[in-house]
């Protein structure tokens, strides 16, 4: 059987299990918002581990990071720093925003920092952050499957049509299970995705080079650009290194589809649990990924797009069945990202737009309905950005992996009792600060002195919230009690 | 114009009150430092060095990393 038939197979076999593990979901789906948008705050430790995994690796990781190693060599191992900032802030934040989504009804970010800053400008100036910066994630990880489609069929199925396959799919099992069916299948993503790189990149470095070891032996001998900071192009600075940890840990932490997976949990300690251990997951996960990519530059160089290397190789080297498994591996990647972000973006505008603005007293069946229309909307929005091009568009997903990061003040001044109080003012002020430092340190004069545009834009969003805050009201006493009483309660057991 | 902090309230969080708190957190710090530039491209980054076959720098990341995860699991199991 040829090669295209096996792949192509093989992701629609794991597409079909994602479907019926939606209409499983639906059946234990009860019309209410906390349960359709937030598994009833009741997940356990297991789905909650492979669901945040599964979310936190994109398409980008499955594929950019082997394109990564193979361009700029191995300062791409400093994920590890990242992933590991990725535990420690969930074991630090999670549990103090669980208990504040458990005691006040949180559902999304801006639930939270509106009822702590009490401002309605604070609420819209979150909720549209948290969309804008992440409905392009959608387009992202769209493009990514309509690639992995198209090259698994070898271009029997084109781009368009791929993409818009796995749109459709991802929005018919968050329609028809809501968060429920999500976590389900990225319990099954999770899984699928961390097994697949690995046994491909093993496969394939004992194929090209007889092992790991001799894999490494020839980089070594012919490429050792590759093995030293910061790399064959110098893009691995001490600045960049420092600003990617930064953006990629809090900046992804921060965006509404990985916080809200915090107020989901069924109880704190399992989100400590959870920070204590995600770390082995993704921080390994880079490990095969080093390989590919590393071994790729070498066996395979001189390629236009090095994000392809991994399924370049596969396509040379491996055989069909491996090679459908590893891409629907990909597949995978990508879905679960997709479908968390398409959820977060229906959870926001359902519960900070239609809700607040629009409807506040209709039922929970009419919300859940609402919900589900809004998925519809998002995946048109969703399929039209993926395959057409606009340059505001190019703009906006540039900042966008920094954009979620500009709500740390404020997320930071919320949950941590002492320091200096940011008060509604300062936090505005600041947000748009970042934003516009970001635009220029990005855009206009990219990473100047070396250093991460989100490393500077959050400098200069924490400096503006500061000042301002330093002449401006902060929340009522009452409300300050009441939030950071609860936090009190939380991390030492008792409000002093 | 700012007005004074409600005397009832929680005290700080951002120092640690108990031991092992402090313990976690400053090991933390101090590892993560490791994990950082000037030690990275510094110290760590030795192209003639390598490990068991595989890189220094590689193999003196994944230590560091695997040792700051310990420390997450060190503070679950002393309920910090």
């Amino acid at each position: 059987m040829e090669a295209w038939v096996v792949a192509t197979g093989l992701i629609f076999v794991y597409l079909l299990a994602t479907i019926v593990l939606g209409i499983l979901a639906n059946r234990r789906t009860s019309i209410d918002m906390e349960d359709f948008l937030l598994y009833g705050r009741k997940a356990g430790f297991i789905v909650l581990y492979l669901t945040v995994v599964a979310t936190f690796h994109s398409a980008f990781a499955f594929l950019g990071s082997g394109g990564f190693f193979y361009t700029h060599g191995i300062g791409f191992w400093a994920a590890g720093t990242w992933t590991v900032l990725v535990g420690a802030i969930t074991y630090v934040l999670g549990p103090r925003i669980w208990a504040l989504g458990k005691a006040f009804g949180y559902m999304t970010p801006a639930d939270m920092l509106a009822d702590y800053y009490e401002s309605e400008a604070v609420r819209v100036a979150v909720a549209v952050v948290s969309v804008v910066f992440t409905i392009l994630y959608i387009q992202v990880q769209a493009q990514g499957l309509g690639y992995i489609i198209n090259v698994a069929s070898d271009g029997r199925i084109s781009f368009e049509m791929g993409t818009l396959i796995l749109l459709a799919v991802a929005a018919a099992y968050l329609m028809a299970g809501g968060l429920r069916a999500v976590y389900w299948t990225d319990v099954i993503q999770g899984i699928w995705m961390y097994v697949a790189v690995w046994v491909g990149a093993m496969y394939l470095a004992y194929e090209l080079f007889g092992g790991p070891f001799e894999l490494w032996r020839q980089v070594r001998a012919q490429r050792p650009d590759l093995l030293s900071l910061p790399g064959p192009h110098g893009f691995f600075t001490p600045g960049m290194w420092i600003g990617m940890t930064i953006t990629l840990s809090f900046g992804i932490v921060f965006q509404p589809h990985m916080m809200i997976r915090y107020y989901t949990a069924i109880d704190a300690r399992t989100l400590k649990i959870l920070g204590a251990t995600t770390p082995i997951y993704l921080m390994t996960l880079y490990i095969p990924a080093a390989l590919v990519g590393l071994g790729g530059a070498i066996a395979m160089p001189g390629l236009d797009i090095p994000d392809r290397i991994f399924p370049e190789l596969l396509f040379a080297h491996a055989p069909p069945i491996l090679t459908g498994v590893i891409l629907a591996g990909a597949t995978a990647a990508a879905m679960s990202t997709l479908d968390s972000i398409l959820h977060a973006n229906m959870t926001v505008l359902t519960r900070d737009v239609y809700q607040r603005y629009f409807a506040p007293d209709a039922t929970q069946a009419h919300y859940v309905a609402v919900g589900r229309g809004i998925v519809l909307a998002l995946l048109f929005v969703g399929y039209v950005l993926s395959i057409r091009t606009y340059d505001f568009l190019v703009v906006l997903v540039t900042l966008s992996g920094s954009g979620a990061l500009q709500l740390m003040p404020a997320i930071v001044g919320a949950l941590f009792p002492g320091g200096r109080r940011l008060t509604r003012a300062g936090i505005l002020a600041g947000l748009g600060t970042g934003l516009f430092v970001l635009y220029v340190t990005l855009l206009v004069v990219p990473h100047p002195l070396g250093t991460h545009g989100g490393i500077w834009s959050l400098l200069a969003n924490t400096l503006v919230a500061v000042a301002v805050s330093a002449v401006t009201a902060p929340p009522s006493p009452e409300t300050q009690k009441r939030i950071h009483g609860e936090v009190e309660r939380q991390v030492y057991g008792s409000a002093s | 114009m700012t007005e004074p902090p409600p005397t009832d309230l929680p005290t700080s969080h951002w120092i640690p009150r108990t031991r092992d708190g402090r313990v976690a957190t400053i090991a933390f710090v101090l590892l993560f430092l490791l994990a950082m530039p000037p030690v990275t491209h510094g110290v760590l980054n030795r192209v003639d060095l390598w490990l068991g076959g595989i890189p220094f720098l590689f193999v003196a990341l994944l230590v560091v990393y695997c040792a700051l995860i310990g420390v997450l699991v060190w503070a679950l199991r002393r309920g910090v």
